[in-house]
């Protein structure tokens, strides 16, 4: 469905999981990507003879450690050596030191670093974006903003012009008790004025009334959004992680993420992330690119 | 229905009952002049509380012919006025207008707790414009009693004057909320106030209206401006109220209107178990009369 004009490089920092190498060994083979694997290169040939996978197929570069690794990933990408970044068997933490890093780093300028996940969940009828279940624990207004904005420009990659966006809450009215349902009135309006464009929102809404038309006749409830959302924006990380790993777990979800903000696609994904989702961010960060 | 002058006030009271209207602290000739008119216009029935000599020498020197109208001797001020809102509680009277006494006393008064006029409302000034530029009457509040509203209040503003609103005949009065641009700006309290609003009204937590905000006074206004904007709203360039920011907001643009815009004014005070004339010594006779027939319309 989504044709890709040209190759990818993908620089892996620390690609010596089997996950990672493993997701990486069948885009180079589907040809969509080209993949630099930074690490110790014995552990990756380790890795690379485990899983079947002919190390030639990829660009070993040598590394000491975690970090090193991370930084030598982020250079490639800022010199243009490289078109993704992506995370492999480092800690979130010293990944992200070296992404956000102030000189070295490939952090947009004043850009809200965020992160944006397009589900597959056999019981909606069409992928689900939603919004942020890995960075921002409490989003402000302006965070919210961005979160909004990022999750747009991706359902706008998929071929979705104007997605429905639901600012998601635990019930449709607002109250100055929560918080949330001001920011999302606010974002509301800003929508409604074109300082947020290209969608159509409303919020705050549960997830009935984002996701389910029967929810909308028997609550009465007007909404553009019409039980058709292709955004959930969530309130907080704490909210938004468990729906995702929920579906995951229960509901046969699966989902291709990426972080926001950045002037190149960074893929960072749980180190116990499954291969076949690695493999999907690996796909979605090659369209985001 | 949609008023276009505030004559077409006349045409709500015209049939009905006429209106009792208490005047308290009566012994005051503006007061005097504009409810005589009002008395003789049918449009209500005057009950005069205050000191009766006095009344009548003002009556008998302006030419008042009081002959007929109900006076209440009593000539302690104070005393005038808890009589005059007892009246009221006690469902005597359906109006009460200020005499000659200071606003802060009448409401006081108004206020008490035992005998006064509280509903649980806040209370706040609706005025309503007649000015030649535009296609029909244009209702503002709040321009003299709340001095900075917070979103709460603006709530209960907006609620009493949709309710009077609707008393008046518009079924779903647009309503703008009043910024000094028509975006949303996090460092301008007005216009986040007026986005909470626009969602509590599409959610119906603010009923029987239509709430577009911010918009700024020109879009509120204008069609032609708004369209030059590029604004999709339903209320702007067509608002039959203007919520203010604040009072120094509204009475400014209230004091325009008339000095420099000629336009012709009604006001009371809502939320109170009856409408309230509060008009200011300063306000012409016009206004006083155009006030008392815009309380006798939003009598219930």
């Amino acid at each position: 469905m989504l044709a890709l004009k040209k190759k990818h490089r993908v620089a892996i920092a620390w690609a010596q999981d089997a996950n990672t190498v493993g997701a990486l060994g069948k885009a180079v083979r589907k040809g969509f990507i080209e993949a630099v694997l930074i690490g110790n290169p014995s552990e990756i040939r380790g890795v690379c003879r485990s899983e079947g996978i002919d190390e030639k197929a990829f660009t070993v570069v040598d590394s000491d450690s975690e970090e090193n690794a991370s930084c030598e990933a982020v250079r490639l990408a800022k010199t243009g050596e490289a078109d993704i970044v992506m995370k492999g068997l480092v800690g979130t933490d010293k990944f992200l030191r070296a992404v956000m890093d102030k000189e070295k780093g490939i952090m947009l300028p004043s850009a809200v670093l965020s992160y944006v996940c397009a589900l597959q969940i056999p019981a909606y009828h069409k992928l689900l974006f939603i919004t942020d279940p890995a960075v921002i624990p409490f989003p402000d207004l302006d965070q919210k903003v961005a979160m909004a904005r990022y999750a747009i420009e991706m359902a706008q990659r998929f071929g979705i012009e104007k997605p429905k966006i639901a600012l998601i809450g635990a019930t449709e009215k607002v109250s100055r008790h929560f918080e949330n349902s001001v920011d999302y009135s606010i974002m509301c309006k800003m929508a409604n004025r074109n300082q947020i464009k290209d969608c159509i929102m409303d919020g705050p809404l549960d997830i009935f009334l984002a996701c389910d038309k029967k929810s909308i006749a028997i609550k009465g409830v007007e909404t553009p959004v019409d039980g058709d959302a292709d955004i959930l924006l969530f309130p907080s990380l704490e909210s938004s992680n468990p729906f995702y790993k929920g579906l995951m777990l229960f509901a046969g979800g699966e989902l291709a993420g990426l972080i926001r903000g950045t002037q190149k696609p960074v893929i960072l994904m749980s180190r116990s992330e499954s291969e076949i989702s690695k493999y999907f961010c690996i796909a979605l960060s090659c369209l985001m690119a | 229905m949609v008023l276009k002058n505030l004559n077409d006030l006349r045409r709500l009271v015209e049939g009905g009952p006429r209106k009792k209207l208490v005047l308290a602290a009566a012994q005051d000739q503006h007061s005097l002049g504009a409810i005589i008119k009002a008395w003789k216009d049918n449009i209500i029935e005057p009950i005069l509380v205050g000191d009766k000599e006095e009344i009548e020498s003002i009556c008998q020197s302006n030419n008042y012919d009081i002959t007929g109208v109900r006076i209440v001797h009593e000539p302690n001020i104070e005393k005038s006025v808890e009589t005059a809102v007892r009246m009221v509680s006690s469902n005597q009277a359906d109006i009460l207008m200020k005499g000659k006494i200071g606003s802060a006393t009448l409401l006081r008064c108004v206020l008490n707790k035992e005998w006064g006029l509280r509903t649980g409302n806040l209370l706040s000034h609706f005025a309503l414009f007649e000015v030649d530029t535009y296609q029909k009457v244009i209702a503002v509040t709040d321009v003299a009693m709340n001095i900075a509203p917070t979103l709460h209040d603006k709530i209960a503003i907006v609620n009493n004057s949709v309710a009077c609103l609707n008393r008046l005949g518009y079924k779903m009065p647009k309503v703008a909320v009043l910024g000094a641009v028509e975006m949303v700006n996090e460092n301008m309290q007005a216009t986040l106030d007026a986005a909470l609003l626009s969602k509590m009204n599409q959610r119906e937590q603010i009923r029987n209206c239509i709430i577009d905000g911010p918009l700024a006074f020109d879009n509120a206004v204008s069609l032609e401006s708004a369209q030059l904007k590029g604004i999709k709203s339903e209320v702007a360039g067509d608002t039959d109220l203007l919520l203010m920011p604040d009072i120094e907001v509204g009475n400014v643009l209230y004091k325009s209107l008339v000095f420099f815009a000629k336009a012709k004014v009604a006001s009371i005070i809502l939320g109170a178990m009856v409408p309230i004339v509060l008009t200011s010594r300063s306000d012409s006779e016009q206004a006083k009369f155009d006030s008392i027939l815009l309380a006798a319309a939003a009598c219930r």
